[in-house]
């Protein structure tokens, strides 16, 4: 039988879902709210997943290891031109960011959900994101290549102790190394490039100055992909783990109204030089010493954290994706910079934070959420989900909006206090330790704060007792 | 819940995880009183207690019955991926298998295209190709029943 796919035109368009979990609901939720037709691509552990019962369609594009499902371009490509999707979104992670999806799509007339091919080139690897953020004016880390290992040690005075070196072909965190002084630089630069050489296949390095007392904001952008920047705001991200975000809130907090124009103007300025398309977040150190701002890096896809920006301005950055890249007009207000409410996301994952945040996979037996204003949740999970083994650990995300910061931090401590997810254990019981702590609740924590802090607390209540 | 000797079920589903990623064509893991089978072509041998242990359970129903069977049992070939099922190598040439054939588990029934690469279909079993519950140039999913073997068991 031959269905009739996107030759029809008073059909709804097909948006192919190629992800899982919390953000393949997200995003077959958008493609409903346009009129369009999900249609979820799923490993053989996902279909029968929640997300795959909210979709009109499943295809189930290969075995639960994901090296052989949902990171393959061409079985993505394929299953796209099956459910004749007018649009693929790949929601994030996966193949969010890898030109390869986009040019096959490209190849078949089938829209991509994200940026062009080129700038996910341009942005892809940190030597070029560098070069593409220097000659549009946003300001970097100061930095330097390093043309001969052997006298590296020569170069770190230019730069200032302590610094990192890094990886020129480096990512995803690996490949840097923090170095105290010039012996320690002339030391481990060998090291480095010779580890460079084995993991990228090319040992070049450049050392950058190392803030040890910086916070991460972010900036929220949209592109028409013609040259038209659209600003939605900042978010601060700065309780991470070991890199890995753990709470997310908007507006970022105590930025001096100075820091935020540099933050927004620059991301403006990346946004335009690229002509960028859609959704992406431009990241930022701000160091709290100097309150001096250095570019980290672009995503070039919706983030996971993207619904506190949407819960304080009211919109649907999913949704804008899809509407533009079916060739619509994105719906998209202009937004003030600061936005008339806070918004902060607690991410719940399935590990263990007593026992080193080992993942604690298994079966859901009962979920139950908060409800009241303010109150989103995003999540797959339902009663009886058995949480896989085979994919991260995110399980949910509770963001909750308020009028002020302090009510925020209040009603999120709140909301997070009524969860009940039973059957695995989740990281619920970080949530609360960190809403309740001054340092937080003051606001402004850097990067570093949350790592020290949690490990210390069970010290800090022996204190107590004693 | 997790002693010296009983692996969790996440144990399991880590084995199971890993034996499937790699190139194995069958493999049988035993620790304690528990055992663990896997094949891709589906002839399952039926379960082996390792232990002074009740007698051997019968093999799980499911499309790959035990080998010990007398009669004639039947094996689905899965499609090894998402694609298009091709029965011929190329248009107008004869199929790679007749219906009604003999096929050996290296015998290659069709192919899969992706994206313009071809991936052949093995039977994986001993037996007769006695149908294809899909048509020649049909759209299939990862996993999705292709043909059936008719195997001739040990009498």
């Amino acid at each position: 039988m031959i269905e009739v796919g996107n030759g029809n035109s008073d059909a709804a368009p097909v948006v192919l879902v190629a992800n899982r979990g919390e953000i393949a609901v997200r995003i077959i939720a958008a493609a409903r709210r346009i009129g369009a037709s999900p249609v979820l691509a799923a490993s053989a552990a996902d279909s029968d997943s929640p997300a795959a019962r909210l979709a009109d369609r499943v295809i189930v594009i290969g075995p639960a290891q994901a090296g052989q499902s949902y990171l393959r371009p061409e079985l993505i490509a394929t299953a796209a031109l099956q459910a004749g999707a007018a649009v693929v979104h790949p929601g994030y992670g996966f193949l969010s960011e890898q030109p390869e999806l986009a040019e096959l799509l490209e190849r078949e007339n089938i829209a991509f959900a994200g940026p062009r091919p080129e700038t996910l080139r341009a942005v892809g690897d940190k030597s070029s994101a560098r070069k593409v953020a220097v000659a549009a004016g946003v300001p970097v880390a100061p930095a330097v290549e390093i043309d001969d290992v052997e006298a590296a040690a020569g170069l770190g005075e230019s730069i200032g102790y302590p610094l990192l070196i890094k990886a020129v072909f480096g990512g995803g965190g690996r490949g840097i190394r923090l170095v105290k002084d010039a012996g320690e630089l002339a030391r481990l630069a060998p090291q480095a490039a010779a580890e460079a050489q084995a993991a990228f296949g090319n040992g070049a390095l450049y050392l950058e100055r190392f803030y040890p007392a910086a916070r991460h904001v972010e900036v929220q952008v949209f592109g028409d992909g013609e040259g038209r920047a659209q600003i939605f705001g900042d978010r601060d991200c700065s309780v991470q783990r070991r890199h890995q975000k753990l709470i997310e809130e908007c507006p970022a907090p105590g930025l001096s109204a100075a820091t935020r124009a540099v933050l927004h103007d620059a991301s403006r300025a990346l946004v335009q030089a690229l002509a960028y398309r859609g959704a992406g977040t431009v990241e930022f150190l701000v160091d709290t010493e100097s309150e001096a701002v250095v570019f980290l890096e672009v995503n070039a896809r919706i983030q996971v954290e993207h619904p506190v920006t949407e819960e304080a301005y009211g919109i649907d950055l999913v949704a804008a994706q899809l509407r533009l890249a079916l060739g619509w007009d994105p719906e998209l207000p202009d937004v003030p910079p600061v936005p008339p409410a806070t918004v902060i996301e607690l991410r719940i994952n399935a590990e263990d934070p007593e026992n080193d945040f080992r993942p604690s996979p298994g079966t859901i037996s009962q979920v139950r959420w908060p409800t009241g204003p303010g109150i989103r949740v995003d999540t797959q999970l339902e009663s009886g989900y058995r949480f896989p083994p085979f994919y991260d650990s995110l399980m949910a995300k509770l963001i909750v909006r308020a009028h002020s910061r302090d009510a925020a931090v209040a009603a999120a401590r709140s909301a997070a206090e009524t969860v009940v997810i039973d059957g695995v254990t989740t990281t619920l019981p970080l949530h609360e330790f960190v809403l309740s702590h001054p340092d937080f609740i003051r606001g402004g924590v850097t990067t570093s704060w949350f790592g020290p802090t949690w490990e210390n607390r069970s010290e800090q209540r022996m204190e107590s007792v004693r | 819940m997790t002693d010296n000797t009983t692996p969790s079920w996440q144990h399991l589903l880590d084995l199971v995880t890993q034996l499937d990623s790699g190139s194995y064509d069958s493999a049988f893991v035993a620790y304690g009183n528990i055992s663990v089978q896997l094949s891709r072509s589906g002839a399952l041998a039926a379960p082996v207690a390792t232990a002074p242990a009740p007698a051997p359970a019968p093999a799980p129903a499911s499309t790959s019955p035990a080998a010990t069977s007398p009669e004639p049992s039947e094996t689905i070939i899965p499609s090894p991926m998402i694609g298009v099922f091709y029965r011929c190598p190329s248009p107008g040439a004869p199929p790679f298998v007749e219906l009604g054939a003999r096929v050996e588990p290296d015998t290659t029934v069709g192919i899969v295209e992706v994206m313009k690469l071809m991936n052949p279909v093995t039977a994986g079993v001993d037996g007769t190709l006695t149908s294809f519950l899909v048509k020649d140039n049909e759209q299939v999913e990862y996993g999705q029943a292709l043909a059936v073997v008719s195997e001739v068991g040990t009498p």
